[in-house]
């Protein structure tokens, strides 16, 4: 029997603001800029938003969303605490929510200052979920994802023979899609031997193994899947979608196998909803925070099999005209970091067709995933169901 | 701040010190005597890390804290370059590396004495201590 979520619910709005470094607006006002353009693009009215998922933490709480937004009946308000994980999690919220019926439209947004705003370090030791990392790991020095993550990173090179030239094809494919997508912060080419040179953050990650800190608001809106037919744009519908918990989820040293994610639990779940495996999937937007762990997300949703991450990413196989095109926007290593809200409304405008020079041809299924706070994961499948 | 900026020199840069909690205090006051005291499970005697109120084996609320070995092995490292935090900029680049230690948990300390370029998966360190204010000794690691 079909999962009870298969499909009920649909992905009908997205908007994003420009993606710069350097803004004069609020993280807020950037959410807001970005919730307008999603309902515009729905074909929506602001009053259809009867359920709201702000970025936690971000700068907006549902209390905003009614007073700028003028919500006459909001129905429903979340947070979901999941650092780069929360924006796919909260889609898995938010079908819910749809598909029994307790919200029509359900907006889920993200504003970021991370240029313009506090630093990752900063922000992060003020999270309750890094209060673990703050106690005992900031004290002996590590602060920050690129330092913690590559502990990881370092592991998976000394088991499995994963190289810097591995980390380098992702970054430079993810650059070559970035540049045919107007709204990038890294526009410019990037070749192998500049990632090589690029300064050392945290070895084994250098620079342009780093996600961006940008500015800028993404948003979309979940809605009925019989209701998002009658919608402005071809139907995208939810196939499956979940979130996963890695074991010692606070604690990245703790974990018995450090180079498990919350994903592997996520994507058995997401994939048995969807009905549908890796081999049905056409275009992959994967959680980008770094480039290993672009590689490790690859291999646990069973693209390849552990360890074999590196040679997989080879060969054009990841990039347009590949096996596998992904992050076909520029991901959060060159398109812009909106904690990957990006990926899913860069999917959402493949299965769409509106994806401009980065269109995969004839895409009808894809993948997006989320990935953050340590190791938690998430994951969406949607399909063109117009 | 009610001096004007630029009339004094920049003020040293502080290291950021941990805030232990109830369940956490034994940890560090055994950093400070010169010992790893792990805490344990008073029912079933299973080792947790780091130290929290409920056994999730067996779900006992009692514990204790037995003093560790100090010796372990190297699980993983990072060598930091760029600091996140202007208190460990004069000390860029250091190791960091997370040892297995021989009671079953991982500690996540600084690795002296050694290049980065040395370091294999397996390697036996041990756990030394650095006093670095009256309250608090943290932890690094030696090549044993």
């Amino acid at each position: 029997m079909a999962h009870a979520l298969r499909e009920k619910a649909a992905v009908s709005g997205i908007g994003e603001t420009a993606y710069t470094r350097g803004t004069t607006k609020s993280g807020l006002a950037l959410q807001l800029e970005a919730s307008l353009k999603a309902i515009e693009d729905a074909g929506l009215k602001p009053a259809d938003i009867d359920g709201v998922v702000p970025y936690f933490p971000g700068g907006g709480i549902a209390e905003d969303f009614i007073a700028n937004l003028g919500l006459p009946d909001l129905t429903l308000s979340l947070f979901v605490p999941m650092g780069g994980a929360t924006c796919v999690a909260a889609m898995q919220s938010a079908a819910m929510a749809v598909a029994t019926g307790v919200c029509k439209n359900v907006l889920i947004s993200v504003g970021r200052t991370g240029y313009s705003g506090a630093r990752v370090s900063t922000r992060l030791q003020q999270f309750p979920q890094f209060a673990l990392a703050a106690e005992f790991e900031a004290p002996i020095g590590l602060f920050a994802p690129a330092q913690l993550y590559a502990q990881g990173a370092r592991r998976h090179m000394e088991l499995y023979g994963t190289t810097a030239r591995h980390f380098a094809e992702i970054a430079v494919t993810t650059r070559q899609h970035a540049i045919l997508n107007g709204n990038v912060v890294m526009n410019k080419p990037l070749t192998v031997e500049e990632h090589h040179a690029s300064r050392m953050i945290s070895d084994p990650f250098r620079l342009f193994d780093c996600s961006l800190e940008s500015d800028g608001g993404a948003a979309i809106i979940i809605s009925a899947a019989d209701r998002a037919k009658d919608l402005k744009k071809p139907l995208v519908t939810i196939m499956g979608v979940a979130e996963g918990h890695p074991e010692s989820p606070a604690s990245i040293a703790q974990r018995p196998d450090l180079l498990d994610f919350g994903l592997s639990k996520a994507a058995k779940r997401g994939y048995a909803m969807a009905g549908v495996g890796p081999k049905d999937i056409d275009v992959a937007e994967i959680y980008d925070c770094f480039t290993f762990t672009v590689l490790r997300q690859l291999e646990i949703l069973g693209f390849c099999r552990t360890g074999e991450g590196g040679p997989f990413v080879m060969d054009g196989r990841i990039g347009l005209g590949g096996d596998l095109p992904i992050n076909t926007h520029g991901g959060l290593l060159s398109q812009g970091h909106v904690v990957g809200l990006n990926h899913v409304i860069e999917l959402t405008r493949q299965l769409r067709r509106e994806a401009g020079k980065a269109q995969v041809k004839d895409a009808e299924v894809g993948l997006v995933t989320g990935y953050g706070d340590m190791g938690d994961g998430s994951l969406a499948i949607l399909r063109r169901a117009a | 701040m009610s001096t004007a900026p630029g009339l004094q020199p920049a003020p040293v840069p502080e290291r950021p010190m941990p805030t232990p909690t109830r369940e956490s205090q034994p940890y560090w006051d055994g950093l400070r005597d010169g010992k790893l005291m792990l805490q344990h499970c008073a029912s079933c005697g299973k080792v947790r890390h780091y130290p929290r109120p409920v056994c999730p084996d067996c779900f006992s609320m009692e514990s204790e804290f037995k003093a560790a070995p100090l010796t372990g092995k190297l699980h993983t490292w990072t060598v930091c370059h760029h600091p996140f935090n202007f208190f460990f900029k004069a000390q860029a680049p250091y190791i960091v590396a997370l040892v297995d230690m021989e009671a079953g948990v991982r500690i996540n300390a600084p690795l002296r004495g050694v290049d980065a370029s040395q370091l294999k998966i397996g390697q036996p360190v041990t756990l030394q201590f650095e006093p670095v204010s009256k309250d608090v000794t943290l932890p690094y690691f030696a090549i044993a």
